[in-house]
């Protein structure tokens, strides 16, 4: 691989050790996938927030880049972590959870993160330009800063993109080049997509069958909405190892189908054809549920945006959450203060709800959930729908579907 | 007892033996495993209630969270994830995991490991060299 003289000299150690350690992952993952050189990235999304995720090991990991002097030196933003700063007593959440993330937050704080805990940095306002080139985790933000932003990414681990955070490069491969971004697949959407949801069961049944390609939508309704996108591209990435999709008329690079495919030829078998039936087939299938009853309803599966907060809002307004459901809105800070301004926190709150900032269920310690007594929990999250019946032991019963109906499901205890 | 050869790429380095433990689905180590065990307790998926530690896993590729480099440096250090990785394709997540767990690992043979290889197979796995030697557990 081709490195500039600086590029040699921080291999060679010259910078110190963490840029050095860096550079050699970089320059390792550059030769795997045949790099010729190395591009500068300006903006780093790291998905090593969740202590109990990540575990020990990472924490050691991260510790060693700080105490040997590391520093980011572009803007990087971190994912969602496993204490809720307001609520987690209440949850739950152990003190040595507690302390532990707090001590693992602080080690990406010391290395130079924009502090923040979220899984939506483009909310938050981290975002970048078409054609950018930048290293972003979060399989759910790789799916929406490629395709709906039109920056360039590679699915980042959190160890590349601490590496990328700290040299401000990474290896010139894969979604960075032009010719890995022309659709592998085509998908002919005729179902009709109203709520995310549905757009959660496209994007989980396309990602199954595409695994690590490039689907591009044809017929995607141009009223589609970026909640849905982001709701598409979360569920895409949990079902496959999707990093970016295109939706001719929709996503910048896909403006039209020559666009979206460019020179490539697609093979007689990579044709998907989605209609309602596999929307409603996969909704099934990720609603693992045989009862009507509802314990807790989750939204926010990506972090809520100021929009679905007034969606949900909207729909609660002068209501009441059902005494034995307990509804939780996960969403960030940012969303928290324009929320509360633009009076939707003071409407969602006194239905009985509870907005919880900075974490993700699915990272939580084991049995939290089934501690607190949850068994049957409602989603418009496909991403979410997935994780459910597995992470942390909780061994929870999901019932997946509409934005309303998650509501409804909270104000009455039933799924109808 | 017949033995296969398959010839391939080099992702991790390194020379480990042992029995193949074989998906026809894609894996993501996120939440998929429990990393105390080594269990996989991802639900619907063929290897559900398994046990992937100290096998040589043999999959298409990887999918589903970016956490998955953290989550199998962290079976690694729990002494819980598969000792070598053979994939169709390998993905970035799943390679950069293997990277900092010294995991030797390989992907593009040059025929579908999946397929050639069956669950119980002594493998031996030379990633330095790129070569998957397989010596069927097969008794007929």
């Amino acid at each position: 691989m081709h490195l500039t003289r600086e590029e040699s000299e921080m291999l060679e150690g010259k910078l110190g050790y963490p840029v050095q350690k860096s550079m050699e992952l970089l320059v390792r993952f550059g030769e795997i996938y045949g790099a010729e050189r190395l591009t500068s990235v300006s903006s780093v999304h790291l998905v090593g927030g969740s202590i109990v995720s990540d575990g020990k090991a990472a924490a050691l990991y991260v510790e060693e880049l700080v105490n040997k002097g590391g520093k980011f030196v572009v803007n990087t933003t971190l994912d969602p972590g496993d204490v809720e700063p307001v609520y987690w007593r209440e949850l739950g959440i152990s003190e040595e959870t507690f302390r532990d993330q707090m001590a693992y937050s602080k080690l990406y704080e010391r290395l130079g993160t924009i502090m923040c805990h979220t899984c939506t940095p483009y909310d938050i306002g981290h975002i970048p330009r078409m054609g950018e080139h930048i290293a972003w985790g979060e399989s759910s933000a790789v799916a929406f800063a490629n395709s709906v932003l039109g920056a360039r990414t590679n699915r980042e681990g959190a160890p590349t993109a601490i590496a990328s955070a700290i040299t401000g490069r990474t290896a010139l491969c894969g979604y960075h080049l032009d010719q890995n971004r022309y659709g592998t697949f085509k998908v002919l959407v005729s179902a009709n997509l109203e709520d995310v949801a549905d757009y959660g069961s496209l994007g989980y049944f396309v990602g199954e069958l595409v695994q690590d390609q490039v689907p591009v939508f044809i017929g995607m309704p141009p009223q589609v909405t970026v909640d849905q996108l982001k709701a598409l591209g979360a569920a895409i990435g949990t079902a496959g190892a999707v990093a970016l999709y295109q939706a001719v008329g929709i996503t910048p690079e896909a403006q039209t189908e020559e666009q979206a495919f460019g020179p490539k030829k697609l093979s007689e078998s990579n044709i998907i054809e989605v209609g309602d039936r596999e929307i409603r087939t996969t909704m099934e299938k990720l609603s693992t549920s045989s009862t009507d009853e509802v314990d807790l309803v989750i939204l926010g599966c990506p972090h809520s945006s100021i929009s679905e907060m007034k969606e949900i809002a909207e729909l609660l307004s002068g209501r009441k959450v059902a005494p034995s459901v307990e509804l939780w809105i996960f969403t960030s800070v940012p969303v928290i203060a324009y929320a509360e301004r633009a009076g939707y926190k003071d409407v969602i709150e006194k239905a009985g709800v509870k907005i919880l900032r900075d974490t993700c269920p699915w990272g939580w310690e084991n049995h939290i959930l089934s501690r607190l007594g949850h068994k049957a929990v409602a989603t418009n999250s496909a991403k979410s729908a997935f994780y459910m019946p597995f992470s942390g032991h909780n061994n929870l019963m999901c019932h997946f579907g509409s934005t309303k109906r998650c509501i409804d499901a909270a104000l009455s205890g039933k799924w109808r | 007892m017949e033995e296969i050869i398959l010839r391939g790429r080099k992702i991790v380095g390194g020379r480990v033996e042992g029995e193949a433990l074989v998906s026809h689905q894609d894996i993501g180590y996120w939440a998929a495993v429990d990393p105390a065990t080594g269990v996989f307790v991802e639900t619907n998926h063929e290897l559900e209630g398994i046990n992937v530690a100290g096998k040589i896993l043999v999959y298409p590729t990887g999918k589903g969270s970016t956490v998955g480099s953290f989550a199998l440096y962290n079976m690694a250090k729990c002494k819980t994830a598969p000792k070598g990785i053979i994939n169709i394709r390998a993905e970035p997540i799943t390679a950069v995991g293997a990277i900092i767990s010294s995991i030797p690992m390989v992907d593009q043979l040059d025929d579908d490991p999946t397929k050639v290889i069956r669950t119980g197979d002594y493998v031996e796995l030379d990633a330095d060299q790129g070569i998957v030697k397989i010596i069927s557990s097969d008794n007929g």
